[in-house]
């Protein structure tokens, strides 16, 4: 058993390292192949005044006049030994751009997850107790209406009704507790809607469970049904839902990171992308595909933890995406 | 480098600590004031500027930002320039306190302000100009530290003959060389910095002006805080204030989205918003708030034909197109009164520029006979044509004005009522830079954003002589312009050269080589009226040194 599970992370280990390497390619092909780079752009800023002989130089005394294949030689050798090399744009290592940024992205990007997950857990609560007569209806249909509106329009209404309108916040200080606080609602809200579809539909199936109709003529109260009973075995779907929109929290956190004003990933990559600062978006990208592989890699490790009957089988397992599948494993990937 | 702990809102007992010792401040005043005779300091000492701006650009080395729309501000407070150059063109003395040039504009011997330091300690003397000089003319392309491009490239060398002197030699006449010295190019950065490589002078924490400000903290895309240097004494005369700055810090704090910055002011959270709608500048004038539109030194937004292209190659065309345009409806639409009308190709407020109205009155009955007289006529649906090719027009609005497209509308619209098919394509900026260049082969008409300290520069940017860019490609075809290039570059004095500059700008206006749209106005102001004292100088930028805020 102990082999399966090291064989098994192996596996999922070089399938990280070729996941990872092959989006640092991918993004040096599509960058490369956009026209200009980001010392030209700016040299060609007509209020520059560099003649073209001036602009020559300048771009062959960076290297950028290289072919192709030996510009992605120099960065693909520097990025093996951890070297992710300088920013074309600012003439910073992207080590340091990334240090600065990260911890404000991370501490919304949790926040956000949290809001998110409170949020589709009220909503899903809503649609199994809450009576008819008071909207259970209407509650079904929150999930809809937060997709359908743009996550930067619920940022720009939060910041006028709460930071301009009441005061609570100031917007030059978007990293102020309450600031973050509303930016993580902002971004929370379209997640909590993919992640309460979800919810709503698995504790529908486990609601109509012929144990939950025990428990209900039993006499137990609603809060402790759903907290107890339905909630786990509906949750485990859920686990895969959340790893999946960790890539929607960073791209996510562009958006709100823009509207808020706050300084994140988001808003790095969206400096970085307007002037095609290759380096950084390697490094970005490069470490975005590691967050997802490893969140990805705990969740798959965490479904036996909330279902026990779900074991590992010759190194490979199965991932619910339903709540039948969770309740009755496919034949071959248990045991007893 | 990063300081957060001025970023978080005070707590309630931090408030209330605050709250009584102003209160007990207040009450203490006058007795304490009394017993002194006189304050320490002026009466308006004191208090923190938050100006909040769209971005502060890419890097912060300061041979390749200083003279970024955005970073200009940060460094205008950072350091000084050898001199100042007003709203006006005006050039007066700063560190360089006078200065003499041979009568062939070739030598100049500059002589230097005393006691003037670094904020690192470093003397700003001699050897430290000669340094600066040396930086602006050829950077250190090697390892990323770009030229200043409107630098003099006819610089040969600087010699530091003493502390305070310092003599500046050209390979040829370059009268243009003191106004460069302020422009927003030529920052003074202290040696230490300078040596620095490329990687080191991109962290702004790392750079020592002169200015009266020097940089507390700064996150890169997010904020840069500074601080006044108590020990300042060497403002530029011409602002009537040449000690420490008034105002505590001044932050520049980034928020993209032009609504909120201007929101911002209005609900009292900052005291600047910069580049605020110009629609939005009218209720906000009612509302009280103080709104500047200053105007940079340099070229009026227009459109630089390329004479190679037809139609545009016929003169008749080009003189159509000059009638063709009603300037003071472009203003009325898109624009406010705060902006101008073109009377040249030169800002009205550049010395030299002369009124050329006449050449840019709207009169469509002209614009059409000379269409006639040039065999274009009209035909299916109002278009005019000529041996079946339609009378076209593609525009490419220029990316780094906001505005430029919604003009480019306008004009379509008022061309096409004459008969002319406008195409507008509009590029971001990168692409912008790839596709569309002066002259290039599918580019009639070039818009031009550009600013200048020194109307001289200004002939060898027309033609294609000494690497000039050839805005109107016409190279060396034109006898006439080439000829008045020459005068204007041959020019020992800015009196001898002034009737040149006029005639320059008769000729090229006539011949519909330069289509001037509006007085340019690249930077807008949105101001708490608290905040007073503020000044702006030949390239917009507005300056807090002089301005403190009503208590």
């Amino acid at each position: 058993m102990r082999n399966a599970y090291l064989r098994y992370a192996g596996i999922r280990l070089v399938q990280a390292v070729v996941v990872v390497l092959l989006a640092y390619l991918f993004t040096f092909v599509v960058v490369s192949i956009l026209p200009g780079d980001p010392v030209t752009n700016v040299l060609r800023d007509p209020q520059n005044g560099f003649t073209e002989e001036q602009i020559k130089t300048i771009i062959a005394a960076q290297g950028l006049d290289q072919p192709i294949s030996v510009q992605l030689w120099t960065s693909l050798s520097g990025f093996l030994v951890g070297d992710f090399g300088v920013s074309m744009r600012s003439t910073r290592p992207v080590t340091t751009l990334i240090a600065e940024v990260l911890p404000s992205t991370l501490i919304l990007a949790s926040a956000g997850l949290a809001v998110a997950l409170l949020l589709a857990a009220a909503i899903a609560y809503g649609t199994q107790f809450l009576p008819k007569r008071l909207g259970q209806g209407i509650v079904r249909a929150f999930p809809s209406l937060f997709l359908s509106v743009p996550g930067f329009v619920i940022g720009l209404v939060l910041i006028h009704a709460f930071g301009f309108q009441l005061g609570l916040f100031r917007v030059i200080e978007p990293d102020s507790a309450w600031a973050t606080v509303f930016a993580a609602v902002a971004l929370g809200i379209p997640i909590s809607a993919q992640i309460a579809e979800v919810l709503i539909a698995n504790l529908d199936h486990e609601s109509g469970q012929e144990y939950a109709a025990v428990a209900r003529s039993r006499g137990l109260g609603r809060v402790r049904l759903f907290a107890k009973h339905l909630l786990k075995p509906s949750s485990l779907p859920v686990v895969t839902v959340i790893a999946l929109t960790v890539g929607e929290l960073l791209g996510g956190s562009l958006i709100t990171e823009t509207v808020f004003g706050r300084t994140g990933i988001g808003s790095l990559v969206q400096r970085s992308a307007a002037a095609q600062d290759l380096p950084v978006l390697q490094a970005v990208v490069s470490l975005a595909a590691v967050v997802f592989v490893l969140v990805n890699l705990i969740a798959d490790l965490f479904y036996p933890l909330l279902d026990p009957r779900l074991k590992l089988v010759g190194g490979t397992e199965r991932r619910p995406t339903s709540a039948n599948e969770s309740a009755a494993p496919a034949p071959g990937s248990v045991t007893g | 480098m990063i300081d957060r702990s001025d970023a978080r809102s005070p707590s309630r007992r931090r408030l209330l600590r605050s709250a009584a010792a102003l209160v007990a401040a207040v009450a203490l005043a006058p007795a304490i004031r009394a017993a002194n005779g006189s304050p320490h300091g002026s009466p308006r000492d004191g208090g923190d500027l938050v100006f909040l701006i769209d971005t502060l650009g890419p890097t912060w080395i300061p041979n390749n930002s200083a003279i970024s729309s955005f970073q200009g501000h940060v460094w205008g407070h950072v350091t000084d320039k050898l001199a100042y150059v007003d709203a006006e063109g005006k050039i007066s003395p700063w560190i360089a306190t006078r200065w003499e040039q041979t009568a062939d504009a070739t030598e100049f011997t500059l002589h230097l302000k005393d006691g003037v330091s670094f904020s690192d300690g470093t003397p700003l003397d001699a050897a430290a100009v000669v340094a600066n000089l040396d930086i602006w003319y050829a950077g250190r392309i090697k390892d990323g530290i770009n030229p200043i491009g409107l630098f003099p490239k006819t610089y040969d060398r600087a010699e530091a003959v003493d502390p305070t002197t310092v003599k500046v030699f050209f390979k040829a006449p370059t009268l243009g060389f003191i106004p460069t010295l302020g422009y927003h190019g030529s920052i003074l950065i202290s040696p230490k910095t300078l040596a620095l490589p490329a990687i080191q002078q991109a962290d702004l924490a790392k750079t020592a002006g002169s200015g009266p400000y020097r940089v507390a903290a700064w996150k890169e895309g997010d904020f840069v805080k500074l601080v006044k240097r108590k020990d300042y004494n060497w403002g530029p005369e011409a602002v009537g204030h040449t000690g420490p700055a008034y105002l505590d810090t001044i932050t520049y704090k980034v928020v993209s989205e032009p609504s909120l910055r201007v929101a911002a002011v209005q609900s009292g959270q900052a005291d600047v918003a910069y580049n605020a709608s110009p629609q939005e500048l009218k209720s906000l004038k009612d509302a009280g708030f103080t709104i500047a539109t200053p105007r940079y030194l340099g070229f009026v937004n227009g459109w630089a034909i390329n004479t190679k292209l037809a139609p545009y190659d016929d003169v008749k065309v080009r003189q159509a197109l000059q009638a063709a345009i009603n300037r003071q409806e472009i203003i009325d639409t898109v624009y406010t009164p705060d902006w101008k009308l073109a009377a040249s190709f030169l800002q009205g407020n550049v010395p030299g520029a002369t009124d050329q109205s006449a050449y840019l009155a709207y009169d469509p009955g002209r614009a059409e006979k000379l269409l006639d007289e040039a065999g274009w006529t009209r035909g299916r649906g109002g278009i005019r044509s000529k041996a079946g090719k339609p009378l076209t027009l593609t525009l490419y609005p220029n990316p780094y004005l906001a505005t430029a497209k919604a003009v480019d509308e306008l004009i379509a619209q008022q061309l096409g009522k004459l008969g002319w098919k406008v195409d507008i394509r509009a590029y971001d900026v990168v692409t912008f830079g790839q596709k569309v260049a002066f002259g290039g082969p599918a580019v009639p008409a070039y818009e031009v954003t550009r600013s200048f300290i020194d109307a001289g520069s200004v002939a060898s940017i027309l033609t294609d002589a000494n690497n000039g860019e050839n805005w109107f490609a016409l190279g060396e075809s034109d006898a006439t312009l080439n000829a008045l290039r020459d005068r204007i570059a041959g020019a020992s004095s800015a009196e001898s050269r002034a009737p040149i500059l006029d005639e320059l700008q008769k000729y090229v206006l006539a011949q519909g080589y330069f289509i001037p749209r509006t007085q340019i106005v690249q930077r807008i102001y949105v101001q708490s009226p608290n905040l007073k004292g503020e000044t702006y100088n030949g390239l917009a930028y507005a300056s807090y040194y002089t301005a403190a805020k009503d208590k």
